[in-house]
């Protein structure tokens, strides 16, 4: 009997492998044993596929009037897979899965490139993955995956973005996220409370991405309609929120007397905050400040009263939604299929700004203790 | 018995009725502000075997680079086979048949020693090598020559040594029926048996073909063995031409060493006697 | 070693007459296998041979035939890209831009024919012959104007990016209405269009580079530019055609992606990622950085290799977060494994 290396065995023992990979983790050696239990470590370690120590190989299925099904695998795909807007994303289909017996995996692209998206969709498909959910970022390049997923009885869902205004770009069954033109003319309307004339700049990070460009779109809509004279200028930043950081400092620093600063997602309202503070454009002609999604530094820039307000897109439902929306689908034999869900619009002030940043919890990714959160008291409301 | 010196503004014959297959008169060149030849010629005989010798910086590269076609003189002529030339290139010049073994050897490591051979006049049937047929010839080629070090002509010529690369930089200018082949430092880099299988060459080549050859050495013994006449670079110019029969080690060591107290004195220091 | 000489890996005529027995068999197979292991693309090849094997156990489905369309399609593109990018390298010289012709090629393409009615082949042909232009540009900044092409090329990489940019206003185009259907399909988005243009073109290279006068003048360039001038060699000439032919197949490769992602994206390729992606290909498949030798079947096996990397992890399920890590620790793996075996095979072992 070959020996096995004590941390291999031990691997094997606390972890709960299917049974193809425990019997190679015991059978291997050196590179091949080594890889396998790397994997299998790390996809434990991400909780990606945590069921509480059931077996694997058997489903455990939902708790409460649910039948037992099998484990069903809903694969998320993602045009920015790294961005901290979607870690409460990833919990928000981790609960939902850990509720229903389900996994989920998370992949797509890291860098926006939609033909690994596309690839990741395909994959999927042949996989033969039981559930899809699809940021449709782009109007025409999913309509086939979409279309070949369907062919093979899957089920797909399109979450934070949704083809163009016009177009949803695929035969997806339900789109389940923030209206996003209506977002940015919200975001723009906002904003016309507080500024009258001047300059106003909007940060945009993947112009053309088509789950941010119709935010802008909507937010120059808005500012138009008002005939109010205001010099819109809609400026690209960058994907990675480094570089986008330098990107719009370079351009406060070139436009210390500007009157607007909006931004419509996450990485870029988080460094207009950055910048107001830096260059202390509230002493100068700035007149509002404002943004998308409730990243911590987002959240403190509104606190300090840097930016006036941010926009809550609600990512933890975006991700547990869908996760239910294919379940039932798959529960039911397709007979409730998934609706048009809108996950909200919310405006965080400073007034309201305190309990989102006081409770680190995993329903704004701050943290990943599952935790119940106490509230008392009346519910504003106009 | 040291004979009296040359005289220093000795300039090569006009009149040598002897077949001149090659001859290069004032030729001046120029890098910036420094002066490489100024006014250096010489002339090369059907057949023979010409020692060229000068101190670092004397110019000796820069005129066999002239000779090769490699750089265009600032002034001066060239005349091959009686006819004066302008060398365009060094190509033109190997269609016209000089041909050069340069200091460095201009192979390539990476290749296989018959692609080195054929370098720049591969065989092709149209845009194909005939690799077959260049390998064959590079062994024939070899044979011919008699070089025997070389067992394969497939390795690689990173491979080799020294003595095997330089065998196989001058067995690639021989294949290519030069008239006038320039040898720029055969023998640098080379241990005592490498240096005496490349002057072994020499010899075969100056025995048996019609070849004429110009080369620049720095060992003077060696130089005496192998050529027929030797010639001395100083200061841009030829100062010194004379047979090899008509000279001695002694000779050109005093012409060097001369030299060199000259400019030791020129720069202030005590010489020592 | 360039792959030019094969004859010392050839197998010997076997010394006895007709009706040799089994030992003469049994030599020539071996001779056969040590001839393959001498070669250096064996090892990659072992390498992609391997991470295939891991996968199959790992996932049933992987090598059905829709996944190996994904990974022919992964890899396609990549390995159009690194072919040029190792005529570039083997001459001593890199193209950072062409990830950017490879996204701009598309675009260009679509204002011919949408914008000027010009007919589908003739955009197509138009687009490539605007790259080779800017492989020229490159090519003639990097030789007469004596700037590394390393800088060159990264300035290059961001003229085309505000092109594209400018030009598209950072919004994707549609596939022009011209050219859907047949030509969509035969030009990338058939299940087997980008690997079947991926093997001839690998193909066609290959050939090029181990057995014409190019392939030989181009290792020369970068194995020992001086001594290439001193033997004649016209060393620009040689450069600037590597450039010209790395910027067309960068845009060859962006539009069969187009084509096959439907839609032309300024985003596609991700700016420096195919870039990354060929010449890690490159490299992975053998090419040597600093030059003066390479493999155009090396590239294309490194392109499956980092194909099947990513579609395999994918297939398994391993979630963005830690599959940068996995993937990492592959390519380190695979390559690892790569010298090794390389080491194993110029010690003369087999």
């Amino acid at each position: 009997m070959r020996k096995v290396d004590p941390v291999v065995e031990q691997a094997v023992e606390t972890l709960d492998l299917p049974g193809p990979t425990r019997r190679r983790l015991l059978a291997g050696t050196g590179l091949v044993s080594a890889s396998l239990a790397a994997s299998a470590l790390l996809s434990a370690c991400t909780g990606d596929n945590d069921d509480d120590g059931g077996s694997a190989a058997a489903a455990s299925g939902a708790f409460g009037n649910f039948p037992k099904t099998p484990k069903w695998k809903f694969v998320f795909v993602c045009h920015v897979t790294t961005n901290p807007f979607f870690t409460p994303t990833q919990y928000g289909a981790e609960d939902a899965c850990k509720l229903l017996g389900a996994e989920f995996q998370w992949t797509g692209s890291k860098d926006s490139i939609v033909a690994e998206m596309v690839n990741a969709t395909n994959t999927a498909v042949t996989a033969k993955a039981d559930g899809i959910a699809l940021a449709v970022v782009d109007k025409s390049a999913f309509r086939d995956p979409v279309d070949k997923a369907l062919d093979a009885g899957i089920p797909v869902v399109s979450y934070n973005a949704d083809g163009a205004v016009d177009d949803p770009g695929t035969n997806r069954l339900a789109y389940i996220g923030q209206g996003l033109y209506e977002s940015g003319y919200a975001l723009g309307q906002r904003a016309l409370e507080q500024v009258d004339s001047g300059d106003v700049a909007a940060f945009i990070a993947t112009p053309g991405q088509l789950n941010i460009q119709p935010r802008i779109d909507g937010a120059q809509a808005a500012i138009k309609e008002s005939g109010k004279s205001i010099n819109f200028q809609s400026v690209a930043t960058n994907a990675d929120i480094t570089k986008g950081q330098s990107i719009i400092d370079a351009y406060v620093q070139g436009h210390q007397n500007v009157a607007g600063l909006l931004a419509v997602d996450a990485g870029s309202t988080q460094s207009v905050g950055v910048m107001v503070k830096k260059y202390d454009l509230r002493s100068k002609s700035l007149k509002v400040a404002g943004g998308f999604d409730l990243v911590p530094e987002t959240l403190q820039s509104v606190k300090d009263g840097d930016l006036d307000y941010t926009i809550d897109q609600q990512p933890y439902l975006q991700g547990f939604l869908p996760v239910f929306a294919l379940y039932l689908y798959k529960l039911s034999g397709g007979l409730i299929s998934p609706s048009q869900t809108n996950t909200g619009l919310l405006f965080v002030t400073e007034d309201n700004v305190e309990p989102y940043q006081t409770s680190k919890n995993r329903y704004e990714g701050s943290d990943d203790k599952p935790q119940l959160i106490e509230r008392s008291g009346a519910i504003a409301h106009a | 018995m040291a004979e009296p010196m040359s005289d220093p503004t000795h300039e090569p014959s006009r009149d040598a009725t002897d077949d001149v297959v090659f001859r290069a008169d004032d030729l001046v060149k120029r890098f910036g502000a420094v002066t490489a030849l100024a006014g250096a010629g010489l002339y090369l005989r059907r057949g023979e075997v010409l020692g060229l010798i000068g101190d670092n910086g004397a110019g000796k590269s820069t005129l066999i680079k002239i000779l090769c076609g490699f750089h265009k003189p600032d002034s001066g002529t060239l005349t091959l086979e009686g006819e004066e030339v302008v060398l365009r290139s060094v190509e033109h010049a190997r269609s016209l048949g000089i041909d050069i073994v340069y200091q460095d050897l201009a192979l390539v490591n990476e290749l296989s020693v018959f692609h080195n051979m054929f370098l720049n006049r591969e065989a092709v049937r149209g845009r194909l090598l005939q690799n077959r047929r260049m390998r064959r010839l590079a062994t024939e080629n070899l044979a011919a020559l008699g070089i025997t070090n070389i067992p394969d002509v497939s390795v690689e010529v990173a491979k080799l040594s020294g003595g095997q690369r330089q065998a196989i930089a001058v067995a690639r200018a021989v294949n290519s029926d030069a008239k006038v082949l320039l040898l720029d430092e055969p023998l640098a880099a080379m241990g005592a048996k490498e240096g005496a299988l490349i002057l072994d060459l020499i010899q075969d080549l100056r025995a048996n073909s019609n070849v004429s050859m110009i080369v620049i050495a720095h060992n003077y013994a060696q130089i005496l063995e192998v050529c027929d006449r030797i010639n001395v670079l100083q200061h841009g110019r030829i100062t010194f031409d004379k047979p090899t029969s008509q000279t001695s080690l002694a000779e050109l060591t005093d012409l060097m060493v001369t030299e060199y107290r000259t400019a030791r004195r020129q720069l202030g220091g005590a010489v020592s006697q | 070693m360039v792959t030019t000489d094969t004859s010392s890996t050839e197998p010997s005529p076997t010394p006895t007459g007709v009706g040799e027995g089994p030992a003469a068999r049994g030599s020539t197979w071996r001779t056969f296998v040590s001839a393959f292991l001498r070669r250096r693309e064996a090892s990659v090849f072992i390498v992609a041979i391997g991470l295939m094997v891991y996968f199959r156990l790992s996932s049933e489905v992987f090598l059905e035939k829709p996944n190996l369309v994904n990974i022919a399609q992964a890899s396609a593109p990549g390995a159009i890209v690194a072919v040029g990018v190792v005529l570039l390298l083997v001459s001593g010289e890199i193209d950072l831009s062409v990830g950017m012709v490879f996204a701009l090629a598309p675009f260009l393409m679509h204002y011919a024919a949408d914008f000027y009615g010009v007919p589908p082949i003739p955009s197509i042909i138009l687009s490539l012959v605007v790259a080779a232009l800017i492989g020229l540009g490159n090519g003639l900044i990097v030789c007469f104007l004596k700037v590394p092409s390393f800088v060159a090329t990264l300035g290059t990489f961001y003229v085309l990016f505000g092109v594209v940019l400018t030009t598209s206003h950072a919004y994707p185009a549609q596939i022009p209405p011209s050219m859907e259907g047949r030509i969509q399909s035969w030009l990338g988005a058939a299940d087997w269009a980008e690997l079947i243009w991926g093997l001839l073109i690998v193909a066609y290279f290959h050939v090029m580079f181990t057995r014409t006068r190019w392939g030989i003048y181009t290792v020369s360039v970068g194995g020992n530019l001086l001594g290439a001038t001193e033997a004649g060699i016209r060393v620009n000439r040689i450069k600037i055609g590597n450039f010209m032919m790395a910027s067309t197949l960068g845009a060859f490769a962006g539009i069969m992606e187009a084509f096959r992602v439907n839609t032309i994206d300024p985003n596609l390729g991700g700016g420096t990622g195919v870039t990354f992606t060929a010449i890690s290909a490159a490299v992975i498949g053998g090419t040597a950085l600093a030059g003066g030798s390479g493999t155009m079947i090396g590239a294309l096996l490194g392109a499956v290799v980092l194909a099947v990397l990513q579609n395999g992890f994918n297939l398994i399920g391993i979630s963005a977060n830690p599959f940068y890590l996995i993937l990492g620790a592959a390519i380190l793996i695979s390559m690892i494994a790569n010298q090794y075996l390389a080491r194993l095979r110029r010690a003369g072992g087999t």
